[in-house]
């Protein structure tokens, strides 16, 4: 089912506002466009089946069973390992009452720490881009 | 190809080296945090359809928010949408970067505001 507005990207807007998206439109029951002078943007006139399509950044699919895959990039998986360990050397220098223990356990917490941040975080997004090729326009050589 | 897959058991496999006590269930729950902690640099691009409700001007996207077919949207960042035309394709639309528009709806139902609890 279509809507009846025939050119959206000129007679819709949206904004988020908190955790909410608003949708706004000039074009009125019929079809035709609000020109009364105020309030003209109000709310769409019509429902739509799947009239919105919305692209964003999400969450990757949570674990539940030991056999679940990791809903991550190749690159990055290397991020978990690390973000997993170090909580759990953070755990054991909470449980361990040897000082040296302890220490060793904070410093390999703070080693893990440093390579999910650099892995996610710094080097992230030479991880998450799929460009390539070549970033400058090479002259002609008119020789 | 160096493409592989990587679960859970992989990981428990490599903690147990070093942790061999480590519980399935609380490995599973740190992997979660992992990937909510991931999920947060902009790792995984979605796209997700909604319907369109007449005279609704707010539309949910938080965390609960489903899309048409029932999925949960977790949305991090929005960064583009597109309104259905009247031929049925979908064009993106601008958004207002103003959100101080002089029309507020407030009356259609419960997805507009968010009211203070009565308790």
């Amino acid at each position: 089912m279509a809507s009846n507005i025939k050119y959206p990207d000129s007679s819709a807007r949206y904004f988020i506002q908190g955790d909410k998206l608003a949708l706004i439109t000039n074009i009125d029951t019929a079809g035709g466009i609000r020109t009364v002078p105020r309030k003209n943007f109000k709310a769409i006139s019509e429902s739509v089946t799947d009239g919105l399509l919305i692209h964003f950044y999400g969450d990757p699919n949570k674990v539940r069973t030991i056999n679940d895959d990791i809903d991550l990039d190749n690159s990055l998986h290397k991020a978990v390992v690390d973000f997993v360990k170090k909580c759990l050397y953070m755990d054991k220098a909470g449980r361990v009452l040897e000082p040296g223990i302890v220490q060793t356990a904070m410093q390999m917490a703070a080693m893990h720490e440093k390579n999910f941040k650099d892995s996610v975080a710094r080097f992230g997004m030479r991880k998450r881009n799929k460009t390539g090729g070549t970033r400058a326009v090479v002259p002609v050589n008119f020789r | 190809m160096a493409v592989h897959k990587l679960n859970v058991k992989n990981i428990l496999s490599m903690v147990r080296q070093v942790f061999p006590n480590v519980p399935e269930s609380y490995l599973i729950s740190l992997v979660n945090d992992a990937l909510v902690e991931i999920g947060v640099y902009s790792t995984k691009q979605i796209q997700a359809k909604i319907s369109t409700v007449a005279d609704q001007m707010f539309y949910k996207i938080g965390d609960d928010a489903e899309d048409s077919s029932g999925n949960k949207l977790e949305a991090n960042k929005i960064f583009r949408v597109d309104l259905m035309d009247s031929e049925g394709d979908y064009i993106q639309i601008p958004r207002l970067l103003d959100k101080n528009i002089l029309l507020m709806d407030a009356d259609s139902n419960e997805v507009a505001i968010t009211e203070p609890d009565s308790k």
